[in-house]
């Protein structure tokens, strides 16, 4: 269980856990920064989930690779990642191309997916599931990376439970498959390290999840500042800490919880910034989430007074105003109420609300709609949760906030929808809207004045791929840019790896507001293929495999 | 009614900016209005073509007398945009040769044959074997057996070139209106173009790529511009190695690298596209086609990462340039570049400008007078 590996970086040897990311590897072993970008800036992980393409290393003469995606092997070389890397074809991967065509794919293995994944094999579907990560279970169940440790609580039994119930039943995980391409049909294309596939299911479940926003500050790009959930995976899934000092600011129980769980691993909780006023403020919300889920709302009364016990209090109405490199140590300067503070740490966690990961949806043609109260795009679904495109469903939390209980629920009726099973009963939609209810009254309880980035610094980065400041966006507006494809176009904003998932909901926001427009689909960059960066091999072997006809004719 | 302009132009991309550029300079008031959906120019990725494009001739083997007339505007083009790249403050533009890629005995010898073509229409040519060829470019795979280099041909960054160009316009004073121009009344008067508003001008410039049929459909002529909806892809950044704009003799494809470390993968593969103001969508077999032949061209882009593809809008017409007034004497003028429209633009806008102005021509523009489309 405690078997240990040796890899190099930079030349420099190092040791780490089997089974845990390099990021947790180098976290572990004292780095932060893994790469330089184009304008020799620093960076190191920042999403933990494989979104933001800042953590990438070269590994095994292999440039251009996610850290915090990649497990860490014996005998590993691992080098600090430089903007340009040489052009070698030798050590590119060779995949094997495959095309599969089960009943039901399901893209996602969180909650949701293998909500779904169990309640189509009970209609006797052949199923499919991809998930991204080496592990399933998804951000809410975080798993262990390591098979043979245990859960490290309730949450994470629970996710293992449903995952072996999964297999059990007969659902197919693929596990570290990416989806890249997403076409009419709907026809899917995604691949593994050795593999890749294009999938035409008879049915299709988006359970893609959301993914963290951000803050955009001076400094939020610096090494050591990543979201709540990327340190939560670094200690949930592999056991190390963020830094010995953390810092943590956000919206949102997630905030409080994982501040708890670094705790308990050894971490000193220097600040915990909640943005919203306290709880006990809205006794509205409280009393609404009291009655509608006593568990959960006992689970966050439970979270708060163990964060007391240990000496930890919560900020309200707090948020961060800047980060800057001191040495080793990150200094952030926050407001509390109206006072400001400073804080010596080694690492920045911020979590301001949700996006929806919609890729996918958006790609197919999904018919979409804005909710104003959350600022993301929503498909929109009929009873069965099928979207607009026949055969294709939405679940969980890529459909907007839900949580992890509602997700179980809309996994469930979407699984037995997709394979032909029977509509939903009035109890699944009773327990829904209890959890929707739930989900509500807590979003109430901490509602805050989110940062915006109208009222940044200019010299604020807005997009951290190609390095674009807020001030570059307003020269780009100023000059007569009138939409978010001009503004791309004019200052390179959303035309990174991470391909505008972070900038683009903040600016679409941002010209909304300056233009007097309502927020639409048509407000974010357009959806392309690739859903996800995919190297040049693996599109060129999925293009060998489907000019030859198929084996059967 | 909005102002009164010495020139109106309709179509705000790269042709007619240059248009504009060349009047403004000249002291005339100028507006452009713009539609502001499926520009070819925003989509354009900087290619600086010279030689016949095989697509072209392949696509469109009955257009190709009118391509090989147009070569020496070909040369004219990327000599203006080397006058541009000057002017603007530099826009990345290199002219390293382009090179067209042979991978069979059959192809060098229509290298041969096309280059015999171009020597003659003034194009500085050569034919390179494997050897020769590998020493200039050691980025290319096994299986290319030779190539035509065509010394002139080059490439710039789209983004910066229209961003800059947009700039020095606002410096000049060009307004640049936001509307769709439906029809354009002749008589009474001066000339007028009808959108949301009426926009009157002493001379109205269409330079609208595919939007053009519909608004010389009043004029008197029948000037079909069918919109094609192509494929581009983009990579992350590697190392700066491929220095040529590369294409090949019988496949489509064109393959270059921006400064910035990005390959850039195009040359003409389909997209679709419902109608001519749909959003051009992309197509799965032309992006798998696409970057699987750009991979075995050049091995070693194998492990970068392509970020985006995007689909763009290019207007071929019948290959050849149209430039000038639609009747003689007529106060409305065309310019169209009629295929490789972000090469051709500058030249051909500036053309169609100093003709309205009266000013002498950069080129000879007889051969491209739109007396052909007369209905």
């Amino acid at each position: 269980m405690n078997e240990t590996v040796e890899f190099t970086f930079d030349g420099i040897t190092l040791t780490a856990r089997k089974d845990v990311s390099v990021a947790a590897a180098l976290t572990g072993a004292g780095h932060r920064q893994f790469r330089l970008t184009n304008g020799n800036k620093p960076r190191g992980i920042f999403c933990g989930i494989g979104v933001c393409q800042d953590c990438l290393l070269t590994i095994d003469g292999r440039p251009n690779r996610r850290a915090c995606m990649t497990p860490v092997e014996d005998g590993m070389r691992v080098e600090t990642q430089i903007a340009q890397a040489p052009l070698v074809a030798q050590n590119a991967a060779q995949k094997t191309a495959e095309r599969r065509a089960p009943d039901v794919l399901i893209v996602g293995g969180g909650a949701a997916g293998l909500a779904a994944g169990i309640a189509a094999r009970s209609q006797g579907a052949d199923v499919l599931l991809l998930d991204e990560r080496k592990v399933a279970g998804g951000q809410y169940f975080k798993q262990r990376a390591s098979a043979h440790s245990d859960p490290v609580d309730r949450q994470q039994a629970h996710g293992a439970n449903l995952i072996d119930r999964a297999r059990a039943r007969g659902v197919e995980i693929l596990p570290g498959a990416e989806v890249w391409g997403a076409f009419e049909g709907p026809e899917i294309m995604a691949s593994t390290e050795t593999h890749t596939y294009a999938l035409k299911p008879g049915a299709l479940i988006v359970a893609t999840g959301a993914y963290e926003r951000p803050i955009m500050i001076p400094g939020w790009t610096l090494p050591g500042v990543m979201t709540v959930g990327a340190a939560q995976t670094l200690w949930r899934s592999y056991g190390v800490l963020p830094g010995k000092r953390v810092a943590i600011f956000g919206n949102g129980p997630l905030c409080a919880q994982v501040a708890l769980e670094l705790s308990k691993g050894g971490a000193e909780i220097t600040v915990l910034g909640e943005a919203a006023p306290p709880g006990w403020t809205r006794p509205g919300a409280l009393l609404s989430m009291a009655s509608n889920d006593r568990l959960l709302a006992a689970k966050g009364v439970g979270m708060l007074l163990g964060l007391r016990r240990r000496g930890i209090f919560v900020s309200w109405r707090a948020q961060p105003l800047a980060i800057k490199e001191d040495g080793d140590k990150l200094i952030v300067r926050y407001q509390v109420g109206g006072a400001e503070h400073k804080a010596s740490v080694d690492a920045v966690c911020l979590n301001f609300g949700f996006q929806p990961q919609n890729e996918i949806l958006r790609l197919l043609g999904a018919r979409m709609r804005f909710d104003e109260r959350f600022g993301q795009v929503r498909p929109e679904r009929n009873a069965n949760l099928e979207t607009s495109v026949s055969g294709v469903y939405a679940v969980g939390d890529c459909c907007g906030l839900g949580g992890a209980h509602a997700a179980l629920i809309e996994g469930h009726i979407a699984g037995i929808a997709a394979s032909g099973g029977a509509d939903p009963t009035p109890r699944d939609f009773a327990a829904l809207s209890r959890h929707r209810r739930f989900q509500n009254a807590l979003w109430r309880l901490y509602a805050a004045d989110m940062p915006e980035i109208e009222h940044a610094d200019g010299e604020t980065v807005i997009c951290r791929c190609e390095e674009v400041t807020c001030g570059a966006v307003d020269d780009a507006l100023s000059a007569g840019a009138r939409d978010i494809g001009a503004i791309k176009r004019a200052t390179r904003v959303g035309m990174g790896r991470c391909q505008g998932r972070y900038c683009a909901p903040a600016l679409a926001d941002y010209l909304a507001k300056k233009s007097g427009r309502k927020v639409e689909d048509r407000s974010f960059f357009a959806p392309q293929v690739p859903i996800k960066p995919v190297d040049v091999a693996t599109v060129a072997a999925t293009e060998v495999l489907l000019n030859t006809p198929p084996a059967d004719g | 009614m909005a102002d009164l302009f010495d020139l109106l132009i309709i179509g705000g991309g790269i042709t007619g900016q240059c248009a504009a550029l060349t009047a403004a300079v000249a002291g005339a008031k100028v507006g452009i209005v713009d539609f502001g959906q499926n520009a070819g120019s925003h989509a354009n990725a900087g290619s600086l073509h010279v030689q016949l494009q095989s697509r072209f001739l392949r696509l469109n083997p009955h257009l190709a007398e009118n391509v090989e007339s147009s070569l020496p505007l070909y040369l004219a083009a990327v000599q203006e945009w080397e006058a541009l790249d000057t002017q603007l403050g530099g826009v990345e533009l290199s002219r390293e040769g382009g090179l067209m890629l042979a991978e069979s005995a059959d192809q060098m010898v229509f290298l041969r044959q096309k280059a015999e073509r171009e020597a003659r229409k003034g194009l500085a040519v050569d034919i390179l074997e494997r050897d020769a060829l590998g020493r200039i470019a050691p980025y290319l795979g096994p299986s290319i057996v030779g190539a035509e280099l065509c010394h002139d041909e080059g490439k710039l960054n789209p983004l910066i070139a229209n961003k800059k160009l947009n700039a020095r316009l606002g410096e000049l004073g060009v307004r640049q209106i936001a509307d769709r121009i439906d029809r354009i009344d002749i008589e009474p008067g001066k000339p007028a173009a009808i959108g949301q508003t009426r926009y009157e001008a002493s001379h109205i410039l269409i330079a609208a790529a595919w939007g053009t049929e519909v608004l010389t459909e009043g004029l008197g002529l029948r000037l079909p511009t069918p919109p094609e909806p192509l494929h581009m892809n983009i990579t992350e950044p590697g190392e700066y190695a491929i220095k040529h704009l590369v294409q090949h003799a019988e496949r489509s494809i064109t393959l270059k690298q921006f400064r910035s470390g990005q390959v850039v993968i195009g040359g003409g593969w389909p997209a679709q596209q419902e109608h001519a103001e749909a959003t051009p969508r992309v197509r799965s077999d032309s992006f798998l086609g696409n970057v699987a032949l750009a991979a075995a061209i050049a091995p070693g882009i194998a492990q970068l990462r392509i970020l985006r593809t995007w689909a763009g809008v290019n207007t071929p017409v019948d290959g050849k340039a149209t430039i000038g007034p639609i009747r003689p004497g007529a106060p409305v003028s065309l310019a169209l570049p009629g295929d490789a429209g972000y090469t051709l633009g500058p030249i051909v806008g500036r053309c169609a400008a100093e003709m309205i102005l009266g000013m002498p021509t950069q080129i000879d523009p007889e051969p491209y007078s739109p007396s052909r489309w007369a209905a």
